[in-house]
This record gives C-alpha cells, sequence and structure tokens, in this order.
C-alpha cells in the first residue's frame, strides 16, 4: 500500500512534467493540425542548453529556462517559417509530419556531434533532496518541477485565454478559414504557435535534464511518451492533454513500481493501442476523422 | 405491402450542447424521389452522415428495406445498395474518370486481388460515361474537370452499383442552370430506371417539379410531409423558414 | 518497348555485377544498395500507395534480423545456404506480427498511424535491450558464419538481396495492376470518399503493410546472416526507417521505380562515405538534411517531376507540330517554337 501511494505521488509529479512538454504539442496541433515529431528533440536540446550553461557559468538549472526559452522560440518560428510554411499545399500534411521528423533527426545529428553520444543530466546540488510528508518521498526537484510546469500551463492558458494573439490562435484552431477571413494572420499565427511551443520545451528541458539522464538518442523515447499522451488527450485540447499526462505519468509510476521499470516504458504504448482500439477519437472526444 | 426502402426512427445525435438531430424519424418509399428541404442548419447533413454510416447516432434506429442496420459502414451499405454524394462533389483527384468509376463497382474483399479492370465493369463504366456525356473525359485526371463535371461524375460514379437508393447532397448547388437541366435529366431517367432518391434541395422549383413526396426538417426533426403543393401550403414550414 | 529494354538491361547488368566488380567493399554496397531498394521499395506499398507513412518499418527489419537469428540458435538449421530458405517462413511471421498493431493503427488517420509506428520502433527497441532472456540485450545474437570462400563471401547475399528486390517490384508491380493498387489509390486521395464508394478500405490497408512489412523483414534476415552478428542499436535502428523514407521521396512515392531510384542514389553515397570516412554521427545529419531539401524542392520526387517535363514538352512539340502543319494560329505556334527553343540550352 505505501508503495502504491508513493509511486502515485511520484506519477502525479512527473505527469506535471510530461503536461508541460504535451501541452507544447497539443498548442502545435491546434495551431497547425501537424503532428510535431521534433517536440521531444526540442526538449533534449533545451536540456543540453541548461545542461551546459550550468556547467559553464554555473547558472541554475531553473533559471535557464529564462535564457533557453527566447531560444527555442525563434528556433521554432524559424522551423515553420522556413520548412513548413513553404510546402507544397495539396501534400502539406504528410510533408509536415516528415519535415519535422527530419527536424528532429537534425537536432539529434547536432547534438551527436557537439555532445557525443554519452548519458548525462544536470546535477545541481539539491538534486536528490527530498522532503518526507507522512512517511512519503516528494522529492525537491520533482516538486519544483511539477509546480514549474503548473505555472507555463497557467501563464499558456492565459495567453491563449486573455490576449489578442491567443483570440487569434484558439480562432485559427476553431475554423482556419473564417479566422483567415476575419483578418488573422494565419501565417503568423502558425509561426507564434509554433514558436510558443517550441517555448514550452526550453522549461520541460531543464526538468528533464534533472529528472532524468538523458543522450542524443532520448528523443525516440520521449517523442512516444509525449505522443502517446497527445493521443490519449484527444489531439488539440488541451485540459485533456494535462488530464491524459497525469494519468500516463501515474499509470507509468505504478507499472514501475509493482512490475517492473522495463514495463513501465511499455504501459504508454500498451495505453495508446488500448485508446485506440476502445475509442479511436482519444479518451477526450476531439474527432480525429476528417470533419465531413 | 413490403418493407419501406429506407425508415429511420427516432435518430438523435448531439455536437457538444447542440441537438443536429433529434428524434428525428422518416421513411423513403420505394421509386419515389423524395425531397428533403428545411432551413440552413436544420440537420439534413448530419442526417445524411447518420444514415451513411459517417457519423454514430446517439440514439434511434435505421432500416434498410426492413432489416435494421445495426453498426452502419459507408462501404458495406454502398454494397447493400445505398449511397450518397456530398455536397461539394468529392471524386477522387489522381484516378481518372474512368478509374474512379471502376473503383465505385461496389465489389467485395477477394475482389482486390483480382484484376485493376473487370471487363464487365469497364463495359458498364463506359456506358455510363456515355450516359452522363463524359466519354470523351474518360482518361482525363478527375481533377482537370469543371465543378459541373465533377457532381455528374460522382453521381454517375455511384450508379456503377445499381444503387437502389441514392442519397443527392445539394445536387445542383453552384451549377449553372444547363447543368441543373442536366442534373434534373439524369435524375429522372434513373427514376424511370427504378432508382429511389433522397435530396436535399435549396432550389425550390426544382424540388416541387421533381419530389413526391417532399419531407421538411427544422431542428433536427421532421415537422411536415407530404406531396410538393400540401408541404408548401403548410404553415408550420413558412414559419420553420421564417423564424430560421 | 523501350521500358522493357532498360528493365531487361539493368536486370542483366545486376546479374552479372558481382563477376564484374569483385573487390568485397564495393560488393559489400553493392548489396547495401539492393537491401535499401528492396526497403524502399517495401515502404513505398504503404507510405506511397496507400499515404500511410510508417516510421516504424525498422522495427519490421529488425523483428525479421532477430527472428532469423534466434530460428538459428535454437533449432540450427546448419550454415550454407538453408538460411536463405527459411526466409519466406521469416517475412510470414513478420508479416503475421505486423497486422494486429496496424488493424489498430490504421482505423483513424494518417497522423495517428505515424504515432504509433514511431512508438513502436522506440518499443521494439527497449524490447530488443530487455528481453535479455530470448535476445541477450546488449550482448547481440550470434549466428553461424557460413562456410562460403571469402573470395566470393558477398555473393550470396547480394544475389539473395537481388531476390528480395526482384520479388518487391513484383509485388508492387502486381498490387499496381490488380484493384488493390486501385483502392489504395483512392484511399490515398479521399479515404472517407472511399469508404462511401464500398472500398474495403480496411482489408486494402491491412493488405499493403502486410507484404510491406514481409519484404522488410525478409531482408533484415539477410541482413542478420551476412552480419552474424546483431545488436538491438543496429538491428532496430531509426536510420533505416528515415532511409526509406528519404529513398521513397527522393525517387518518387506511389511510384514503381521511383524507390529503386532513390536507393541507388542515396545508399552507394552513403556506404561509400561511411567506407571511406567511418562518421556515422554525420549520416543523420546528411540525411535530415536532405529529406527536408526534397520535401521543400522536390516534393513529388525525381521521377514523376521528370515525368511530367516530358509529357508537357512532347504535348507542346505535338501542338506545334498540329499547328504548323495546318497553319493554323501561325502565332501561337511561332511562341510554342520560341518556348521549346528557350529550354533547349
Amino acid at each position: 500500500m505505501h508503495e502504491t501511494i508513493q509511486a502515485v505521488i511520484l506519477g502525479l509529479l512527473t505527469g506535471g512534467v510530461y503536461a508541460l512538454m504535451a501541452s507544447g504539442q497539443t498548442l502545435i496541433f491546434g495551431v497547425l493540425k501537424v503532428v510535431n515529431l521534433a517536440q521531444g528533440a526540442l526538449v533534449i536540446l533545451a536540456a543540453y542548453l541548461s545542461s551546459s550553461l550550468f556547467d559553464a557559468f554555473g547558472i541554475d538549472p531553473f533559471l535557464t529556462v529564462l535564457l533557453v526559452a527566447p531560444a527555442m522560440f525563434l528556433l521554432g518560428t524559424a522551423v515553420q517559417w522556413c520548412l513548413l510554411r513553404p510546402l507544397h499545399r495539396s501534400d502539406a500534411p504528410q510533408l509536415s509530419l516528415l519535415v519535422t521528423f527530419a527536424v528532429a533527426l537534425g537536432i539529434e545529428g547536432v547534438l551527436t556531434l557537439v555532445y557525443k553520444s554519452d548519458y548525462r543530466s544536470i546535477q545541481p546540488g539539491y538534486v536528490n533532496r527530498s522532503w518526507t510528508v507522512a512517511g512519503y518521498q516528494v522529492g525537491e526537484v520533482r516538486l519544483a518541477a511539477c509546480l514549474l510546469s503548473l505555472a507555463t500551463l497557467g501563464a499558456l492558458a492565459l495567453l491563449l485565454g486573455r490576449t489578442r494573439f491567443g483570440r487569434a490562435v484558439r480562432a485559427t484552431v476553431q475554423n482556419p478559414t473564417a479566422a483567415r477571413l476575419l483578418g488573422v494572420e494565419s501565417g503568423r499565427v502558425a509561426a507564434l504557435g509554433f514558436g510558443l511551443g517550441a517555448a514550452t520545451a526550453a522549461a520541460a528541458g531543464a526538468v528533464y535534464g534533472m529528472v532524468y539522464s538523458f543522450n542524443p538518442g532520448s528523443h525516440y523515447d520521449l517523442i512516444s511518451r509525449l505522443l502517446s499522451i497527445v493521443v490519449l488527450g484527444g489531439l488539440g485540447s488541451l485540459g485533456g492533454t494535462v488530464i491524459a499526462a497525469l494519468a500516463m505519468g501515474v499509470v507509468s509510476a505504478l507499472v514501475g513500481a509493482l512490475v517492473s521499470p522495463v514495463w513501465s516504458d511499455f504501459s504508454f504504448f500498451v495505453v495508446l493501442l488500448a485508446v485506440l482500439l476502445v475509442r479511436p477519437g482519444g479518451l477526450f472526444g476531439a474527432r480525429l476523422r476528417g470533419a465531413l | 405491402m413490403s418493407a419501406p426502402l429506407l425508415e429511420v426512427r427516432g435518430l438523435a445525435r448531439r455536437f457538444g450542447g447542440v441537438a443536429a438531430l433529434d428524434d428525428c424519424s422518416l421513411t423513403v418509399r420505394r421509386s419515389t424521389v423524395t425531397g428533403l428541404i428545411g432551413p440552413n442548419g436544420s440537420g439534413k447533413t448530419t442526417l445524411f452522415n447518420v444514415v451513411t454510416g459517417y457519423l454514430r447516432a446517439d440514439a434511434g434506429q435505421i432500416l434498410l428495406e426492413g432489416r435494421r442496420v445495426a453498426r452502419p459502414d459507408p462501404a458495406r451499405l454502398y454494397r447493400r445498395g445505398l449511397c450518397r454524394t456530398f455536397q461539394q462533389p468529392r471524386v477522387f483527384a489522381d484516378l481518372s474518370v474512368l478509374e474512379n468509376l471502376l473503383i465505385a463497382s461496389g465489389r467485395r474483399r477477394a475482389a482486390l486481388a483480382g484484376p485493376r479492370v473487370r471487363a464487365d465493369d469497364r463495359d458498364r463504366a463506359e456506358a455510363l460515361l456515355a450516359e452522363f456525356s463524359l466519354a470523351g473525359l474518360a482518361d482525363d485526371p478527375a481533377e482537370e474537370l469543371s465543378y459541373g463535371q465533377r457532381k455528374l461524375l460522382e453521381f454517375a460514379a455511384l450508379l456503377m452499383s445499381s444503387p437502389s437508393l441514392v442519397l443527392l447532397d445539394e445536387p445542383t448547388a453552384g451549377v449553372n442552370p444547363t447543368m441543373v437541366r442536366t442534373m434534373e435529366r439524369h435524375i429522372r431517367a434513373r427514376h424511370a430506371a427504378g432508382t429511389a432518391f433522397l435530396v436535399v434541395e435549396h432550389d425550390m422549383n426544382l424540388v416541387m417539379r421533381l419530389c413526391d413526396p417532399v419531407v421538411v426538417m427544422a431542428g433536427g426533426r421532421v415537422i411536415a410531409q407530404g406531396p410538393p403543393g400540401d408541404v408548401q401550403a403548410d404553415p408550420l414550414v413558412l414559419d420553420a423558414y421564417l423564424g430560421g | 518497348m523501350r521500358t522493357a529494354a532498360a528493365i531487361a538491361a539493368l536486370s542483366a547488368l545486376l546479374a552479372v555485377f558481382p563477376f564484374l566488380a569483385t573487390a568485397p567493399w564495393v560488393m559489400t554496397i553493392a548489396l547495401f544498395t539492393l537491401m535499401y531498394a528492396a526497403l524502399a521499395s517495401a515502404w513505398n506499398l504503404v507510405g506511397g500507395y496507400a499515404g500511410y507513412p510508417s516510421l516504424g518499418h525498422a522495427a519490421f527489419f529488425g523483428l525479421g534480423a532477430y527472428t532469423e537469428a534466434l530460428w538459428f540458435n535454437h533449432h540450427g538449421i546448419g550454415a550454407g545456404l538453408t538460411p536463405f530458405a527459411v526466409l519466406p517462413l521469416v517475412g510470414l511471421a513478420v508479416a503475421a506480427a505486423g497486422l494486429p498493431v496496424a488493424w489498430i493503427a490504421m482505423r483513424t488517420r494518417a497522423d495517428v498511424f505515424a504515432i504509433v509506428t514511431i512508438t513502436l520502433l522506440f518499443v521494439a527497441q527497449t524490447l530488443a535491450y530487455n528481453l535479455r532472456g530470448i535476445t541477450h540485450g546488449a550482448q547481440g545474437v550470434a549466428m553461424p558464419v557460413p562456410d562460403f570462400a571469402p573470395a566470393t563471401f558477398e555473393r550470396p547475399f547480394y544475389y539473395a538481396m537481388l531476390a528480395l528486390l526482384v520479388l518487391a517490384l513484383l509485388l508492387s508491380h502486381a498490387v499496381l495492376r490488380s484493384r488493390l493498387g486501385l483502392a489504395l489509390l483512392a484511399i490515398r486521395a479521399d479515404e472517407d470518399k472511399a469508404r462511401g464508394v464500398g472500398v474495403p478500405v480496411g482489408t486494402a490497408k491491412l493488405g499493403a503493410f502486410a507484404l510491406s512489412v514481409g519484404i522488410t523483414g525478409m531482408a533484415g534476415g539477410v541482413w542478420a546472416y551476412y552480419l552474424s552478428f546483431i545488436y538491438p542499436q543496429f538491428a532496430v535502428d531509426p536510420l533505416v526507417t528515415v532511409a526509406m523514407v528519404l529513398m521513397v521521396f527522393l525517387g518518387g512515392r506511389g511510384t514503381l521505380w521511383g524507390p529503386v531510384l532513390g536507393a541507388f542514389i542515396v545508399a552507394p553515397a552513403q556506404q561509400y562515405l561511411a567506407y571511406q570516412y567511418g562518421a556515422s554521427q554525420l549520416y543523420l545529419l546528411g540525411y535530415a538534411a536532405l529529406l527536408v531539401l526534397v520535401m521543400l524542392v522536390l516534393p513529388r520526387g525525381v521521377l514523376p517531376t521528370l515525368g511530367d517535363r516530358y509529357r508537357s514538352r512532347q504535348r507542346r512539340a505535338r501542338t506545334l507540330r498540329a499547328d504548323v502543319g495546318t497553319g493554323v494560329s501561325a502565332d501561337t505556334g511561332g511562341d510554342i517554337a520560341a518556348d521549346v527553343a528557350g529550354e533547349q540550352p
């Protein structure tokens, strides 16, 4: 019992971090209708940048986010503007998917050249400290990470809900054609949306780097988890994504604790297949089939 | 008295908080051209989508020739003789005009392993292309057709399966007057040959000329039906249009 | 007729190639090129004809490799040529393993299919590392080294890969000539509409998928026997998937010969660079850059683009002749003539 509850706590904390990574993915899907296969690679890239800033200048990993996020935002915007926007219209969906895949590989390639393929992690002094609450361990970094995720998600929700840009994004998500007719510059919204999605990867990357060890190839692992979450959440629904991320975090922590860590990796895939089997539209409803 | 060709009972379908179909029931009898009219948003296209298996109903039953359709699936319904066109004509742009007909011949799974073009399918397709005056375009890619020609092609392709009931979603919307008459001629010819139709159409003159009976929908349910003259005189119908 | 002659010439060249070039490194490059041509043709069945881009084909390649290797270790079929004889069974096993996943993954749209397949790739790699009882994890699995003469050691593998390429092309050709081919093209164009005209879309997609991963698995089997030692990171290598995608898009997806052309361009270059410089982390960048470049500049691939050029030139030449011949609209005729002349450098 103790073990189970401990796993649930761990899972919720981990799920919070996944929620952050997956929300960037969801945002990009919502705005561009493109599954961004580079999201995992963007997180790993951000993790390396944070790690380098920490190693070279001793900047606290949480603070590196302030530097890395703008850089990732620019990178994301550039990817959309230079690589996705010019794609030939009729084939755009399939081609964009593969272009983001190519971007992921490109990032992996660059990281391998620069950092080699050894595993590393970000190790500030407090990384292994934890509080004990009623007999349960709560890792400080994980808790802080989860809080940072929640803060970023909150900021994202405010941005989408309260600003002009946010309205333009939501309009584009719901009906691109109508939004364009109403004067929303869909190209700019798409670029900014991609940038924002990439910027969330910056926050996620710093956190990921403290909690897990990583190498340039880790993005395959990460993207598999993120995509499972996004499908479970119903592609394009931010609320659904957060719930799905927490659920996946708990399931995989439980499997890890009660069965074996190896199988916890599979819990994602198994849940993904189970969801697709039962509800091809994802648990939280957004329609997957093309609108008629 | 044999069972009606198509009967729907108490269909319901909601999108979020909006009831697109709400206890919708109607009947299409054999050898009729049934008109389906109603203001925009009254649920006509949703009804098509549910009846042809593109959307799940939240409640209600669909009966085809008296037999309940438990899990409507577009491909299976097509092979059972029920088919539809789309408001915006949908043809396979990369396939040739002839291939657009061949693929619609409604063959079963086993035929996938067979030849791409079966001689009997080709004969039927060529006859249909001649009937629809598209024979000269048989080998052109469908993407080169005009809007009106695409509507004709979409309709002609469905006839490859010798359907018993064709659902036409605004067959004359957006085409020129000549094409409207052409379309009407083809519907009449096929009707004379025994095919039944359920037609959503906004051109009231066409509906009054072509359809009997006419069914009126509003707010996701059927509010009136009967011969075109009666429906036209029904005050409820006028209310629905003015209110909508 | 010209096509038939070209195919005959190419086949003859490939058939006698091992006797023309005998240096082992050349043979290695040649056999990997053939392997990639077969793999790309296989990928094309699903990614090209049906428009469902699989990112997980490397998982089936790895599954084929492990199936072949483990079969040997547990049943000792013996060395020599027998390992090639069991390949069809390996192909069937891989296809059978792929069907349930594909059945679920292909129920929705191409996006979700791509998601499931890329996840599958990762799952397969993790399995290869962690099912130590079967795969020996990171230690890898050894196969008996065949007793072929060292001077012509590559030859049997070369012919096995060539046979796989021929099989992949014959199957692709048969698919194109069958109603399945027509159904796949319809699915790629508009799957919902295809269902609306009675196309059994599920069966068509699964059929194409089974053929595709079956060939992929067999290629994995030959590869495993050739290397005679397989490690998880090479058996289930994302680069294999990327290579297939890149070659198909470069040559022309949805065409019979496009994937072969793409493989004949990319694979020798990659193998040669690997042989000369051995910088494997560079391929990743090279593949990524080339893939983006193809998508942006040549989204339909080399063959279809050339085909269009050729056809439009012929059409213009025909109009030109017709116009000049009948003396009608000399003006337009002149314009076209200038146009055509302008295109000749």
